[in-house]
C-alpha cells in the first residue's frame, strides 16, 4: 500500500474530506492491511503473494475513495462553507485580536501614561512598560499576517482551489491596510481616555499611499507563503 | 490476480445495519468487524474491506458510534461501540429492512406459487 496510500490521501483531500478523517482513515487502512497480510501468510502464501492478496481484499483506490466521499458529513468546513472559513472566521479572529490589542493599549495608557493626552509617540518609556507597548504593537500589526498565514495553511493543506483563500487574503489585507487607531482624552469626561478605530483610505493625501502600502505589505506577506505551500504540495505529489 | 467480485449495492444502508448490529453485542475494531460480517453472512456479502471505515467514521460523526483507542498485544487499535443514538438507529434500520425483506420474500413467493397471469 506504499504507493496507493499517498494517491488516496490526495484524492480525499481534493474531494474536500477533512484532514483529520483522511489521516485516521489511512492509519486504519494501514493497520487493516497489516492484519490481512498476516492472515494471508498464515494461510501459506509467500510474503509477496500475501501482500498482493491483502491489497485486493482491502479494495481498489476508486472503491476506497468513493466510499469516503459518499460520507458528506466528513467534509471539512472549508469545503462546505468556504465563505465562513475564509470570510467570516478571519474577520471575527481579526476583530478579536484587535479588541485585545486596543484593550492592552488603553490599559497601558491608563496605568503607565496617566498624564498623557495620547498613548502614541514621544513618550520616554523603558523596561517593562516599553515591552508592554511593543507587545501591543506586535499583536496589532501581526494579527492580519498571522490570520493570513492561517488561511494559506488551511487552503494548502486541504488542496483547495485558490479562489476563496485569495479572496480571504485580499479582504484581510484591505481591512488591515485601511484600519486606523485614534486615541483622545479630551472627548471623554473625567479624563478616562477613549480609543477607537475606523477604516478609511484617509482624509488627507499622505494617508492614502500609506494605507495602500500597508495593505500591499500584508497581502505580499500572506500570499507568498500560500503560493509557496501550494507549489510544495504540488511538487511532493508529482515527486 | 483478478479483482474480487463485490456487491456494488453493499453501501446502500446495509453496512450501517450490520455494523450497528455487531457493535451492539461487543466493541470491535475495523478488521474484526469485517471478519465478523464475512463469517456471519457466509461471505454472501463481499466488499472491499477498507470501505468499512468511512461507514464507521460517518456513524461516529452522527453520534451513533463512539470510538476509543486501545492497545492490545502491543498494537494500538481504534475500537467502536454503539451509543444510545446508535441503538435507536439500529432499531429503525432493522424495522425497515425486516419490512423490506418480508415484502421481497412475499413478492418472490407470489411469483413462484401465485396465479398465472395472462
Amino acid at each position: 500500500m506504499a504507493k496507493p496510500l499517498p494517491e488516496l490521501r490526495e484524492r480525499l483531500l481534493r474531494a474536500g474530506i477533512a484532514p483529520r478523517y483522511v489521516r485516521r482513515y489511512l492509519a486504519e487502512l494501514t493497520d487493516h492491511l497489516a492484519d490481512l497480510t498476516a492472515e494471508e501468510q498464515r494461510a501459506g502464501r509467500s510474503r509477496a503473494d500475501a501482500e498482493t492478496a491483502a491489497l485486493l481484499r482491502l479494495g481498489g483506490i476508486d472503491e476506497l475513495s468513493n466510499a469516503m466521499t459518499k460520507q458528506r458529513q466528513l467534509q471539512s468546513w472549508s469545503v462546505r462553507a468556504p465563505w465562513a472559513t475564509f470570510g467570516l472566521a478571519p474577520l471575527f479572529l481579526l476583530a478579536g485580536a484587535w479588541f485585545a490589542a486596543l484593550f492592552i493599549l488603553w490599559s497601558g495608557w491608563k496605568m503607565f501614561l496617566p498624564g498623557a493626552d495620547t498613548p502614541f509617540g514621544g513618550h520616554h518609556v523603558s523596561g517593562f512598560v516599553n515591552l508592554y507597548f511593543q507587545a501591543d504593537r506586535a499583536l496589532y500589526f501581526g494579527a492580519p499576517i498571522l490570520i493570513g498565514w492561517g488561511i494559506g495553511l488551511i487552503a494548502a493543506r486541504q488542496r483547495l482551489k485558490a479562489v476563496w483563500p485569495i479572496a480571504g487574503l485580499f479582504l484581510i489585507a484591505l481591512i488591515g491596510g485601511t484600519a486606523q487607531v485614534h486615541a483622545s482624552r479630551t472627548t471623554v469626561p473625567h479624563g478616562l481616555g477613549h480609543i477607537g478605530m475606523d477604516f478609511t483610505l484617509g482624509s488627507t493625501m499622505p494617508l492614502i499611499p500609506y494605507a495602500l502600502f500597508h495593505a500591499l505589505a500584508i497581502l505580499s506577506l500572506t500570499v507568498l507563503p500560500y503560493l509557496l505551500w501550494r507549489l510544495q504540495k504540488a511538487h511532493s505529489l508529482f515527486a | 490476480m483478478a479483482p474480487r467480485e463485490t456487491n456494488p449495492n453493499f453501501m446502500n444502508g446495509v453496512p450501517e445495519l450490520l455494523i450497528l448490529r455487531l457493535l451492539q453485542q461487543e466493541e470491535m475494531y475495523g478488521y474484526e468487524i469485517v471478519q465478523a460480517i464475512r463469517s456471519r453472512t457466509d461471505t454472501v456479502i463481499a466488499v472491499g474491506e477498507g470501505v468499512v471505515y468511512p461507514v464507521l467514521h460517518g456513524l461516529e460523526r452522527d453520534g451513533a458510534l463512539k470510538a476509543r483507542r486501545k492497545t492490545v498485544n502491543g498494537r494500538s487499535r481504534i475500537y467502536y461501540t454503539v451509543t444510545p443514538v446508535g441503538s435507536r438507529r439500529l432499531a429503525d434500520l432493522s424495522e425497515v429492512w425486516t419490512n423490506l425483506s418480508g415484502a421481497i420474500q412475499k413478492m418472490l413467493t407470489g411469483g413462484q406459487y401465485g396465479e398465472a397471469t395472462p
